[in-house]
């Protein structure tokens, strides 16, 4: 189990943004996480990657618990976390090579070993010939690529995409969604949160639907049609 | 930002922090100066002891032994008639007549001219020094500033509480100062912080380059404040003649700029990088 949310609420001045979530996610499992604007997606995510703790229940990834987790022990769960948004949060002033190397550099990983992983990993996004351009001068599907580049490049046990097509068009929505298939075809546990369930091909993911802050009809694609 | 815009914030943050710290130099200047007035008086505190007409050579010089041993006593130097001639001739050669006209018979007394160890120029230790001493054969009188003694070691004690007191308040507002402005700096960079510790960057790896950043503030802001307050002192030189400050106290300057920057930091970082909230 890599992620697992055991009645987990969460009120912001009492209003619920989540209410009694239980979920698990096993090692390599593609998780799709769909609901309207203000479900609770992102504060699901926020969740996820500790930036939020729950007001009760417990949350576990990759063996941290929000019950014990300390503010030393952050920076350790988010290294094994890879993080993509929707606007890519890319840093401008830096390089495509530099905002993908970022990862490994604040974990102290040597140069030498940076570059080989960041050429490689650009290489196999096709983003070499970009690698020193910087963002504003990317398209939008480029800028998405590098920003999975960035969260894939210190190898994370889970890559959480949150909204990662919603500035994009269809054409390039669909390649991303074929890369996060892709990577999850190599053993990476994957959590999409998207507006449009029908971007992952069936048969791929599991899907659960939020509405209000409540789980509706997990596990079950057809039940999502119904809704 | 661009460069020319983050160079713009650099300097006004710089420009506030030094205004600040020109405030507390002109303060250290004046003490400086008022201090070294009351350090010479200081030194000058001591005590001379009037021998008794017949007190003859031998027994002054008894005398000054006993009282060289005496605890807080420097040295004793003995100063004979013929002396204490020449030092009131060479001090009032105006009055110089006056002597011949009193007579080949009249002689200023001998006295013994006592210095004391600084810490023991103090308006209760003189006085029971000179308590002791005028108790002994041979004295016919003590005198030691015994009118403004006490208002010079109250003044001295007071000067010492006051620099301490507005080191360590504007330490604390240029904390703050330097503390805003590091806030404004890592919400101006908020991306790069929140960015950082997504990605799973160490606490002190965040706080680095802002904690570096405010001693670099915090060591110009203070030596600009310097430079001003040279410039000013410079201007001001020809009619009010002063001191600028000692080495030493320039090196405080800017150790206290460092601190105040490395703390401002600090204090801006625990309010700008998002923690996790329950």
């Amino acid at each position: 189990m890599v992620i697992s949310f055991q009645n987990v609420s969460r009120y912001y001045n009492d209003w619920p943004a989540l209410e009694r979530i239980n979920l698990q996610l096993e090692q390599g499992e593609f998780l799709v996480v769909s609901g309207p604007s203000g479900a609770g997606k992102t504060t699901l995510f926020r969740h996820i990657w500790m930036g939020d703790l729950p007001s009760s229940g417990t949350v576990e990834v990759a063996g941290h618990s929000s019950d014990r987790i300390g503010r030393r022990d952050l920076p350790l769960l988010r290294r094994k976390l890879g993080i993509v948004f929707q606007d890519f949060r890319l840093l401008p002033e830096r390089t495509v090579y530099d905002n993908v190397a970022l990862p490994l550099q604040v974990t102290g990983t040597s140069p030498k070993a940076v570059r080989r992983r960041v050429f490689s990993l650009l290489a196999e996004m096709e983003l070499n010939h970009r690698r020193a351009s910087y963002p504003h001068e990317l398209s939008g599907g480029e800028q998405q690529r590098v920003a999975i580049a960035r969260a894939m490049v210190a190898h994370p046990v889970i890559l959480l995409a949150d909204e990662p097509t919603g500035n994009l068009d269809p054409e390039v929505s669909r390649k991303v969604i074929d890369l996060l298939v892709e990577i999850n075809r190599t053993g990476t546990s994957v959590v999409l949160a998207t507006h449009d369930p029908r971007q992952v091909p069936a048969g791929v993911a599991r899907f659960i639907y939020l509405d209000r802050g409540h789980m509706v009809n997990p596990n079950s694609w057809d039940g999502y049609d119904q809704l | 930002m661009n460069v020319g815009g983050k160079l713009a914030t650099f300097l006004i943050t710089l420009l506030m922090v030094s205004l600040s710290f020109m405030v507390f130099d002109i303060f250290l200047v004046v003490s400086w100066n008022l201090g070294s007035v009351l350090r010479h008086e200081q030194e000058n505190v001591g005590i001379e002891v009037f021998l008794m007409d017949d007190a003859g050579e031998t027994q002054a010089h008894n005398l000054a032994d006993l009282i060289s041993v005496m605890e807080g006593v420097r040295s004793v130097y003995y100063v004979s008639p013929r002396e204490a001639e020449a030092i009131f001739r060479a001090d009032m050669p105006d009055q110089a007549d006056l002597l011949a006209l009193l007579g080949p018979q009249f002689h200023l007394p001998a006295s013994l001219q006592v210095k004391l160890h600084p810490r023991y120029r103090t308006s209760e230790r003189v006085e029971a020094l000179a308590r002791t001493i005028s108790g002994m054969d041979g004295v016919d009188d003590v005198v030691y500033g015994k009118e403004y003694l006490p208002g010079l070691t109250r003044a001295v004690s007071m000067l010492e509480k006051l620099v301490l007191l507005a080191g360590l308040v504007l330490a604390v507002s240029l904390s703050l100062v330097v503390a805003n402005t590091v806030r404004l700096a890592v919400a101006k960079r908020a991306l790069t912080v929140q960015i950082m510790s997504i990605v799973g960057a160490p606490g002190w790896f965040v706080r680095m380059p802002f904690i570096g950043e405010g001693i670099v503030t915090g060591v110009a802001g203070s030596a600009g404040s310097l430079l001003l307050t040279a410039a000013v002192s410079v201007m001001l030189s020809p009619s009010v003649p002063h001191e600028f400050l000692p080495w030493s106290w320039i090196v405080l300057v800017l150790a206290l700029g460092a601190c105040s920057g490395a703390a401002g930091s600090w204090i801006g970082m625990r309010s700008g990088i998002p923690r996790p909230r329950r």
